[in-house]
């Protein structure tokens, strides 16, 4: 416990012996989790929204005409039996003109000059959950294809799929500036250490000397580096929140987000701590890159 | 106690020991005397294993120092007290806290480090000097702080380069005085100068070397 608080101690004295070092070193890295942190709040709503549009995913089957009221039953529970299927809703010809008329009161004058009702008998397929992927919707519209009485499948998912594309190049180039951002502020968080040991190398000198381990001579620089990255994520997480705020307000002002009515959501409470670990380390990793320099001086 | 055979170390080509054989038992006081770059220097640092030698084996408590592991050496280091020509105290730590660190390395208990760490300040003479800056100190007290270090963790060994090449005749007295105290509880002591007074008054075993080598070892005449 002394030798404990002994290193805690050494680390903040680190901190305080560099104070312009340590602040720069402090902004970097506030700015530098502060880019990763809006990266990935936009990475999780992009992915909330989709799973929230994935939840609306529906195929319809538009019948045949000549298909009687008893293939239609027939084949409503023929096609429940599949796992794929949530639930299936009948919609008959009289209701698809309804709902045209109700949805387009404008284009009267073309229902009329088509003559009688020109709406097929359509069913409306709920896709389940554990089948939303493109391959398994895709496999389902080949199925209801397939089936005699089948005119035409149409299905919403095309522009989803290129939304969950474009999510995944997201990814990709967020995990890209990411790295950029963590091995910059890596470097900065190195140098600052750089600098304390310099300042600090007739001390390491006589510590060795008169018997300290490396791991006691170190432990000091390697906190210091997790305590920079530490109190840097905190300050960026405290910045993220505020601006997610402001954003919020502004989006609330302008009614539901992309049509979706959950809204913005924030970082996760595990998000949040595992974004807090991943600074502390990124400093810590800052300290080692630094400390490398002792392994080759003389013990 | 300390053992070397047939040693040898080169620095830059420069030979610093040539073929330096000796025994220092338990419990001895030994000083090492010769001229500058005699290699004095170079033999204290060898058995505190802060350089290794080209050739030939130094044994320190039966631990032959060639087969020692890295990881080792802090814990070799730590049963032995140096005391160093130019104090090399740390500035910004106060007198308390340098004399501290020789047993906070060591992971002494804050309690009974508080009571060790008194206790040798006083005995050093600079009890009331706990909470001192290093460079408010004259250079006799710096010394003695520095020796407070090299002791406090009651060492088997006790190594000293010049401690008192910076002071005057009684500030070296003192110094040695303290060394002696060490030496009777039990510490072997290996202390190196070129001070003749200081032979001439305490008869202790003498260890010349010239040029690398050992050109006398034994007890100056009465």
């Amino acid at each position: 416990m002394t030798r404990l608080r002994y290193l805690l101690r050494e680390a903040v004295d680190n901190i305080k012996s560099n104070r312009t070092t340590t602040f720069v070193a402090l902004a970097t890295t506030t700015f530098t989790m502060l880019a990763m942190g809006v990266f990935l709040l936009l990475y999780l709503n992009v992915q909330e929204a989709l799973g929230s549009l994935r939840e609306e995913i529906k195929v319809i089957v538009y019948l045949r005409d000549a298909v009687s009221p008893q293939a239609v039953s027939r084949l409503r529970a023929e096609i429940s039996q599949d796992p794929a299927v949530a639930g299936i809703e009948y919609v008959s010809r009289e209701q698809a003109l309804a709902t045209f008329r109700a949805q387009f009161p404008s284009e009267e004058r073309l229902l009329s000059g088509l003559g009688d009702n020109p709406f097929p008998v359509s069913l409306v397929i709920k896709v389940s959950p554990a089948y939303r992927s493109s391959e398994q919707v895709r496999e389902l519209v080949q199925k209801l294809n397939a089936l005699s009485e089948t005119e035409e499948v149409l299905y919403s998912q095309d522009w989803i799929e290129n939304l969950a594309v474009a999510l995944r190049y997201l990814k990709v180039l967020g995990l890209g500036i990411g790295t950029v951002l963590a091995t910059s502020m890596v470097t900065i968080l190195a140098n600052t250490i750089r600098l304390t040991l310099h300042a600090r190398r007739d001390e390491i000198e006589i510590m060795k000397l008169i018997g300290a381990t490396t791991a006691f001579i170190k432990t000091p620089f390697v906190l210091e580096g997790a305590l920079l990255g530490g109190v840097g994520t905190l300050c960026s997480l405290f910045l993220l929140r505020t601006l997610f705020g402001l954003a919020e307000a502004k989006l609330a002002l302008r009614g539901t987000f992309w049509g979706i009515g959950r809204g913005l959501v924030f970082l996760p409470d595990r998000v949040t701590v595992a974004f807090l670990l991943l600074g502390m380390m990124l400093g810590c990793l800052g300290s080692v890159v630094s400390l490398l320099q002792l392994r080759g001086a003389r013990s | 106690m300390i053992e070397f055979y047939h040693v040898s170390k080169a620095y830059n080509g420069w030979p610093a020991l040539q073929d330096v054989s000796f025994k220092i038992d338990k419990g001895e006081f030994v000083f090492l005397t010769g001229p500058s770059g005699a290699g004095k220097t170079t033999l204290l640092r060898l058995i505190f294993r802060a350089d290794a030698p080209d050739e030939g084996q130094i044994l320190v408590n039966n631990r032959n120092l060639l087969h020692i592991r890295e990881s080792e050496v802090p814990y070799l280091r730590r049963m032995i007290g140096f005391v160093f020509q130019d104090f090399r105290l740390l500035p910004k730590k106060t007198v308390f806290e340098n004399v501290a660190l020789a047993l906070k390395v060591s992971g002494v208990p804050e309690g009974v480090l508080r009571v060790r760490v008194a206790e040798t300040l006083g005995a050093v003479g600079l009890g009331h000097k706990l909470d001192a800056m290093p460079m408010t100190l004259s250079a006799g007290e710096q010394q003695r702080v520095c020796l407070a270090r090299a002791i406090v963790n009651d060492p088997q060994i006790l190594l000293a380069d010049e401690p008192t090449g910076n002071l005057d005749a009684d500030l070296s007295g003192e110094i040695l005085e303290l060394m002696k105290s060490a030496n009777a509880r039990g510490t072997t002591v290996v202390l190196a100068t070129h001070n003749r007074e200081m032979l001439k008054r305490w008869r202790r075993r003498v260890m010349r070397l010239e040029q690398g080598r050992v050109a006398e070892d034994g007890y100056p005449e009465a």
